[in-house]
């Protein structure tokens, strides 16, 4: 079977759609996989070829502002222009938001289920995951254990369809780890230290901006 | 001061809206944008200020000054154009990185504490129901982002019909 999978994080180096796909790997191993990088591609024809004539295509991708970020979305848009060589394509899809509910990709899953319908491809399931930017900290841990537990089940029910070409409810999952933990540590573990090695003072990231040029 | 965020070019734009209120912010394509890379400098380098070169890295202060915003998108799949969509990616400076619980769900702390006024108006000629109830809700979501507390949003197949929608800019 052919799978390509489309990485729709608009960051070139390392992301959390990065470290999914990874975490996806193992379980669909055995089968033809070309993968891109939305970011890194430059529309060219051999490029959009394998896509088209693939059997499975499964978008990873962050959520921004509540949907599909704009370098995604005019990916998306491209490829509809170009159509499929195949007909019978499923899509399968593992949205990732910084917000701590899952819950809040349902959104994006349902643009991407418009855009199927639209290019005439089979919706297979989308696998929305909350707390995206916490992930990379557990990547160490084994899927299905400790916070990545409720992660590695929902991934492998995932595969299970796209092995299998079947249609699955969706599925929205947030680590297993509690919420309120999750906000003090945001702030303590990570936008903190950022700043802080940027050089800046906690207030300062408060700030206004005063001057509009 | 009104924005009004736009997809249209200059030649569908100028017949529609020949007179703008000169308090009016125009946010159109120029074709210079770039796509947000999820770099978080808006927020942990230069907080409030995107950090990409180009003329559309301050929207988070344009905002700021929002007490109506008007957008005016082709309708993709629920979701708006590329061009619309990018500039509300490029707009979350105008919110903190700190999160907040709102009605049981974590959103963004917001930098500004301008009440904004929100009128979205999706055009296209094939938009399916469904694409408009995901349209729908994108909407809502995003008021509840940007703390709106006032929002329409219409539907129209052709330019000449949206015209008729968009009130006074």
């Amino acid at each position: 079977m052919k799978i390509c999978i489309i990485n729709g994080s608009p960051k070139a180096g390392k992301s959390t759609s990065g470290l999914l796909i990874g975490y996806l790997m193992p379980f669909i191993k055995g089968n033809e996989i070309i993968t891109y990088n939305v970011c890194k591609m430059d529309f060219s024809q051999i490029q959009f070829s394998p896509i088209q004539s693939s059997d499975v295509l499964i978008f990873a991708f962050p959520l921004y502002i509540d949907s599909i970020n704009s370098a995604l979305l005019r990916f998306l848009i491209e490829l509809q222009k170009r159509g499929f060589k195949n007909k019978n394509i499923n899509v399968y899809c593992i949205i990732n938001n910084g917000f701590y509910e899952g819950r809040q990709n349902h959104i994006a899953a349902s643009i991407m289920q418009n855009w199927c319908k639209a290019a005439g491809l089979a919706y297979g399931q989308t696998l929305g995951i909350g707390a995206g930017e916490m992930l990379p900290f557990f990547k160490d841990i084994p899927l299905g254990h400790g916070p990545n537990k409720s992660i590695g089940i929902a991934i492998q029910k995932l595969c299970q369809n796209i092995l299998s070409l079947n249609q699955g409810e969706d599925l929205f999952i947030s680590p297993d780890w509690p919420r309120f933990l999750w906000k003090i540590q945001a702030s303590l573990c990570f936008w903190y230290p950022r700043a802080k090695k940027n050089g800046l003072k906690i207030k300062k990231l408060k700030m206004f901006v005063t001057n509009c040029t | 001061m009104n924005i009004l965020i736009h997809d249209l070019s200059n030649e569908q734009f100028q017949p529609l809206f020949p007179r703008i209120d000169k308090d009016t912010c125009i946010i159109s394509d120029t074709g210079t944008i770039r796509h947000c890379t999820g770099c978080f400098g808006c927020w942990i380098k230069t907080p409030g200020k995107c950090v990409l070169k180009d003329e559309y890295n301050n929207m988070g202060k344009i905002l700021s000054k929002a007490e109506k915003v008007t957008i005016i998108s082709k309708c993709f799949y629920g979701c708006y154009s590329p061009f619309v969509k990018n500039v509300l990616d490029r707009s979350i400076p105008w919110m903190l990185p700190f999160f907040k619980i709102k009605n049981n769900e974590t959103h963004h702390k917001r930098r500004y504490k301008n009440n904004i006024q929100l009128a979205v108006h999706f055009y296209g000629e094939n938009t399916t129901e469904e694409e408009k109830e995901t349209a729908g809700k994108l909407v809502k979501a995003n008021c509840i982002n940007f703390y709106v507390k006032n929002y329409e949003i219409s539907f129209s197949k052709s330019l000449e019909e949206l015209c008729g929608k968009v009130s006074a800019i």
